[in-house]
């Protein structure tokens, strides 16, 4: 019972975390589901993301802290996405060539973002400035925790089921479905596959910024915070099954609560663990959670 | 004076005047060869931001050097390579630098385990490698070398100075939160071991892997484990995340912190609280000792609009190292290896030179500086904006010199040091 007792805080601790995990990876799922483009500049972006929010918090616009935060956490995305959107069209000449094409564009874009922003911001630790409400700690169950982790899992769900439903209930998450199945074919239905892609490309980008300015308040400001997210959000995508939606967020979960009870019990194998967790469950099945049976497989 | 006779003269000056004027070359004396220092300095990684400082700090001192005209009448110039917080990177950057760049010297080192990999090439091919900021015992212990010299207090150092005083203050049940490579689990076992002798036991230790972001697992686990004191021995970009997630659930009022060192760079920016718990450091700019202002001043102007606006321990450390390095240069009038080695080992630096409250040496055994260690806090009434820590004591380097390192030490001798001069 002590040992249940004293296991359950690190497994409530793990969800926050897992779903965290997994906001960071839905935009990286989004653009490599669509356009199978293993979008290695994630990070960058994710970085960006918490910059521009630090930006539009620091901003003497005459009003309080909670109303630029709430500015930031809108307008930081669609700064992103901008961004997101040059890079889907300097892309382009890649589409349909060899896969490392796109992969050492990405990872060019990814250098380059990270010394503008060293250019721009400078290299030392930045913090972004929280509405007094999220900050702090409560107690829950005796333990402290702290309030913005809550609110961090909170806007994570939100944003999940938010894009679940843009997925599910839109025609626009119909057609981004529809060309992440066959590109080719919607083509053929007269859709602007072109327009489609930029779209997902800035979409995926928003959410990378969107998880930026989530996670900056936990992880920290720094040019080079976003490799921190670009591995597990790899790896969570290749765990769930790429192109899976909810493959990513339970894999993110999965991820979250393996590297939070190692974290207690094992502590030095809390970060490997999740490369141990990918390792047997991609041994057991290839495909991932909820990757799609491949032909060859039948 | 006749027209003819003004135009000859105007000729034979031309031509006598001309070529020394387009090949000035020709008119002086063979250029020396210039003095070529290898900067091994992390600018990316765990300590990328400590590693820039560091590097500033060196450049400094080899631009004084150089207003002065050089040592040896040799023009000094800095080659930086980045050690990516990698030994494997560390390692590949000092053999480059040896075999391909012919640097007289090496100076950087930040993280443990490159400083280590750094060392062992140096010492391969006998070049004089100062390790300027980084404090696992074992730099100046078990992983000693001949041609290395260790710039910063180390774990045992800044432990000694804070233990004892902590157990009686805050109770003796500690935590360990160790970073899981060479300068943690060093530094770990030195607090464990001064923990356990001055009466205090040890609940469990907590291994934080490199790059870990998320440490609310650990945070859970300290308050399970309900202990009085937590000593971190977490650094770099690990230790700025955890600490922004101690002081968000305001941990750092629920225990007492231990912090061991504290870097400037670490620190930096994010406010007095940031500076949280107990922690040594070397340096700081605002003592109130002679020289320090200029120094401080002379930053401001070598390096003018830097982010860091005024400079921390490990650009202090980068900066006293090199100088002392190039000094023995010019005494020696060599940079023959042995003779510089020969002029460091047991080199006493005055308090009043190094900016600091007590006179340091170096430790002819251990090749590690014997220097005043301070204890900090954060300082609740700062005289303005970066003036974050509060200096609580200093300790003369001979109430807290590491015992254990002479013993684990074996350097080669000078005759096992191969002989390197460029």
């Amino acid at each position: 019972m002590t040992a249940l007792a004293n296991l359950t805080p690190h497994l409530l601790n793990g969800v926050s975390l897992g779903l965290m995990f997994a906001l960071i990876a839905l935009g990286f799922m989004l653009i490599v589901g669509v356009m199978e483009v293993i979008n290695l500049a994630h990070g960058s972006l994710f970085a960006l993301g918490a910059y521009f929010a630090i930006f539009i918090v620091g901003l003497n616009l005459g009003v309080g802290i909670e109303a630029r935060y709430a500015l930031a956490f809108f307008l930081a995305p669609l700064g992103v996405a901008l961004v997101g959107m040059v890079l889907e069209v300097a892309m382009r000449r890649t589409y349909g060539r060899d896969p490392l094409y796109g992969l050492l564009l990405t990872f060019g874009a990814a250098l380059v973002i990270e010394e503008l922003i060293r250019l721009v911001w400078g290299s030392t630790e930045k913090q972004l400035p929280l509405p007094p409400d999220l900050s702090g700690a409560m107690l829950i169950g005796g333990f402290i925790y702290s309030k913005y982790r809550l609110y961090a899992s909170g806007a994570a769900v939100v944003l999940i089921l938010l894009l679940y439903l843009f997925l599910e209930k839109t025609p626009y998450g119909a057609m981004i479905k529809a060309g992440a199945h066959d590109s080719e074919m919607v083509r053929a239905l007269g859709i602007n596959l072109t327009r489609l892609r930029l779209f997902v490309f800035a979409l995926g980008a928003a959410l990378a910024g969107l998880a930026g300015i989530v996670l900056a308040p936990i992880w920290g400001v720094r040019p080079h915070v976003g490799v921190d997210a670009v591995v597990p959000a790899f790896l969570i995508i290749v765990l769930g099954g790429v192109g899976s939606f909810w493959g990513a967020v339970v894999a993110g979960v999965l991820v979250g609560i393996v590297v939070a009870v190692t974290g207690a019990y094992a502590s030095e194998w809390s970060l490997l663990s999740m490369y141990l967790l990918l390792i047997a469950l991609v041994t057991w099945r290839a495909r991932g959670l909820f990757g799609k049976k491949t032909v060859l497989e039948n | 004076m006749k027209r003819r006779k003004l135009l000859q003269m105007l000729a034979a000056g031309s031509a006598f005047y001309g070529p020394w004027k387009v090949h000035h070359a020709w008119a002086q004396a063979p250029q020396k060869k210039p003095l070529v220092i290898g900067l091994t300095m992390d600018a990316s990684g765990q300590f990328g931001a400590s590693g820039t400082s560091e590097r500033l700090g060196a450049m400094m001192a080899i631009r004084e050097f150089n207003e002065k005209g050089g040592v040896l009448g040799r023009h000094i110039e800095a080659l930086h390579i980045d050690t990516e917080t990698t030994p494997a990177t560390g390692s590949r950057v000092a053999e480059r630098m040896i075999t391909r760049n012919e640097v007289a010297f090496l100076i950087g080192g930040l993280s443990s385990g490159v400083a280590n990999a750094i060392g062992q090439v140096a010492q391969k091919y006998g070049v004089v490698y100062l390790n300027s900021n980084s404090s696992s015992p074992t730099e100046s212990g078990r992983d000693c070398k001949r041609v290395k010299f260790v710039w910063d207090g180390n774990g045992t150092n800044f432990a000694q100075a804070i233990v004892k005083n902590a157990i009686k203050v805050n109770g003796g049940n500690w935590a360990l939160l160790t970073n899981d490579y060479i300068w943690g689990h060093n530094t770990s076992k030195a607090t464990r071991e001064l923990v356990v002798k001055n009466g205090g036991r040890v609940l469990d230790e907590l291994m934080v892997p490199q790059g870990t972001r998320d440490f609310s697992s650990f945070l859970l686990k300290l308050q399970q484990m309900k202990p009085q004191v937590v000593a971190a021995a977490v650094g770099g970009d690990d230790f700025r995340a955890m600490r922004q997630q101690v002081l968000q659930t305001k941990l750092d009022r629920q225990f007492a912190w231990v912090n061991n060192q504290q870097d400037w760079e670490d620190v930096y920016g994010l406010g007095a609280e940031a500076a949280f718990g107990v922690f040594g450091t070397t340096w700081y700019y605002r003592f109130d000792l002679p020289g320090v202002k200029e120094f401080v001043e002379k930053y401001k102007k070598t390096f003018p609009g830097m982010q860091v606006k005024n400079p921390g321990n490990t650009f202090y450390n980068g900066y006293v190292a090199t100088r002392e390095l190039l000094r023995c240069v010019e005494e020696a009038g060599t940079t023959s290896n042995i003779a510089i080695i020969k002029k460091l080992e047991g080199r006493k630096m005055t308090a009043r030179d190094r900016m600091q409250h007590h006179d340091a040496w170096i430790d002819p055994a251990t090749h590690q500086v014997q220097q005043t260690i301070y204890m900090a806090t954060y300082n609740d009434k700062p005289a303005e904006t970066d003036d974050i820590f509060k200096i609580l004591s200093n300790v003369a380097p001979a109430d807290i010199v590491d015992p254990d390192a002479p013993k684990a030490c074996k350097m080669a001798s000078y005759q096992e040091t191969p002989s390197y001069e460029q």
